[in-house]
């Protein structure tokens, strides 16, 4: 960052990088007494390189660090570079693939959004419980991810041309009790948090984004349909089974950091009727195409995009005809709305103690914003 | 002129700033690319927010060709009503690579014309806060996504 400017009756306090709220990114925050005059987002604390990784990696090996992008939504990070790959070198996926892949994805985007909500508890300062209760039952989905993939959290289950093995015996059955499960737990995380005054208090009419500064300032997932605008990829441009899978784009009208929070709670009750959806209806058939190790794909390029738990996610790939890729430019939503949220103070009054439920109304994921 | 698919968008924006820009094409469905020329970046660049409805901005980034020797910088754009996405693209040459900044037009390109700037060096010219955004502030150690960064510590 530059050197401090000293302007009178401004205070700069800076927040993070050790605060527990804070995440992996240091805050600036101009106050003007109580009030939240500017904020300043610094970021680039855990930049790894990644787009630079890649291009240091082989097409297949590349999958496992760019998943490293978001530890908790790990499938739709993934999926959005395959889906570049299988661009680029023609391969067709097989149906069951795609609708194992669906499956994962939401799973995963429950997982995502599970964690959000719980950071969201904690942060009104009231429910420490919460976030307890979200870990249990996101314990519930890893439990299944181990079943599937044999791992909890990078799964690197996806390849280009399908993924790496077909569902065991009985999964989906395990699925559909799952989903009852968690349905029972959301009746109850809705009757004791977001129907709750004090929840309510802290962030109803708490930094409210309007559509037309949202759609300007290039908000992107929940941050954007809580703004009314109905925007999603996986209905824009259906990738993986989401075609032949019944959901909506979920938008709420307040415009405000319940709102956001909103959104995020009614997608995960929508993935889980996806989710018994595909367990019902999945199709038969083989779940991979096999593709060459080392596959040469032609010279060109190929812009992916895909709907992860923060919003679009892009990959932008080059290929020159040579065994890895020429560039990845990677369109992270993060890094997007980082930018809302370091204009929010100048759309609407925010004080300072608001600050650690707008952030996590954003929900920011550092890597992702950092790659 | 709100609604236009994106094969519509190129025939019209190829009649009408024909002589301003280099190229522009049709990727595959919901892609369309055009190459503009540096002098007349802003003013396409104003005609595509507003005559041609690109309102929401998604994102920026370059990529090098040292042995072509351009950088290209691209901007990621979308149409709020088809959900196409447009990459409005400009080439500079590799030893002047000054750009006028597009934040005057879409404001949210601030971050990505920081990034640009970190990772390839791109002088954006009239960026109203060009400090670096993902690198150490004290960073010495060259442009990292160029093709010819070695990284810190590689012997020649």
């Amino acid at each position: 960052m530059s050197e401090p400017e000293i302007v009178p009756d401004i205070m700069r306090i800076s927040w993070g990088p050790q605060h527990p709220m804070s995440g992996q990114t240091r805050i600036l925050l101009d106050l003007d007494g109580e009030k939240v005059h500017r904020i300043i987002a610094d970021l680039g604390f855990t930049h790894r390189g990644i787009e630079k990784i890649l291009e240091n990696r082989t097409f297949l090996q590349g999958i496992v660090p760019i998943e490293r992008m978001v530890m908790a939504d790990t499938p739709n990070i993934g999926i959005c570079y395959i889906k570049a790959i299988e661009e680029a070198m023609g391969v067709e996926v097989p149906e069951r693939a795609n609708w194992i892949r669906s499956l994962v994805c939401e799973m995963a985007r429950i997982n995502s959004h599970l964690y959000a909500f719980g950071l969201q508890a904690e942060s009104t300062g009231y429910f420490p419980a919460v976030f307890l209760w979200t870990t249990v039952d996101r314990a519930w989905i890893l439990q299944l991810f181990a079943e599937l993939t044999g791992a909890r959290w990078s799964l690197n289950f996806f390849l280009p041309g399908g993924v790496y093995k077909d569902l065991p015996e009985g999964f989906e059955n395990k699925v559909i009790e799952g989903v009852h499960y968690l349905r029972r737990r959301f009746q109850k995380y809705w009757d004791a948090m977001v129907e709750n005054y004090t929840f309510e208090m802290r962030c109803d009419d708490v930094a409210i984004l309007k559509p037309e500064d949202a759609i300007r300032l290039g908000a992107t997932g929940p941050v954007l349909r809580g703004s009314r605008v109905a925007i999603d990829v996986r209905k824009d441009e259906p990738y993986a089974a989401y075609r032949d899978l019944d959901f909506e784009v979920i938008t709420e009208d307040a415009c405000d950091s319940m709102a956001r929070t909103k959104v995020r709670f009614r997608e995960i009750v929508q993935s889980l009727n996806m989710m018994e959806q595909i367990a019902k209806e999945i199709p038969d058939g083989p779940v991979r195409t096999r593709v060459p190790f080392f596959a040469r794909p032609k010279a060109g390029e190929y812009l992916s995009r895909v709907e992860t738990a923060r919003g679009e996610l892009g990959v932008h790939l080059f290929t020159d005809g040579g065994m890895n890729p020429y560039r990845v430019k990677i369109n992270s939503p993060t890094l997007r709305n980082m930018y809302v949220f370091e204009r929010l103070a100048e759309l609407d009054e925010i004080l300072m103690a608001d600050i650690p439920v707008v952030i996590n109304s954003i929900d920011p994921w550092y890597l992702d914003s950092d790659r | 002129m709100s609604r236009v698919p994106e094969s519509e968008f190129v025939e019209v924006m190829k009649a009408a700033y024909g002589d301003k820009i280099k190229s522009a094409e049709v990727l595959r469905s919901k892609r369309a690319s055009v190459l503009v020329k540096r002098e007349t970046i802003i003013e396409v660049a104003e005609a595509l927010r507003d005559e041609f409805g690109f309102t929401i901005p998604v994102s920026g980034g370059a990529i090098d060709y040292p042995k072509e020797e351009r950088m290209q910088m691209m901007y990621y754009l979308m149409h709020p009503e088809e959900r196409f996405i447009l990459i409005y693209r400009v080439d500079l040459p590799r030893e002047d690579l000054r750009l006028p900044t597009l934040t005057q037009v879409w404001e949210a390109m601030s971050f990505h014309e920081r990034e640009a700037h970190d990772m390839f060096g791109i002088e954006f010219e009239g960026h109203p806060n060009m400090i670096p955004l993902l690198l150490p502030p004290d960073w010495k150690g060259g442009h990292p996504l160029r093709k010819d960064f070695k990284g810190e510590g590689v012997a020649e």
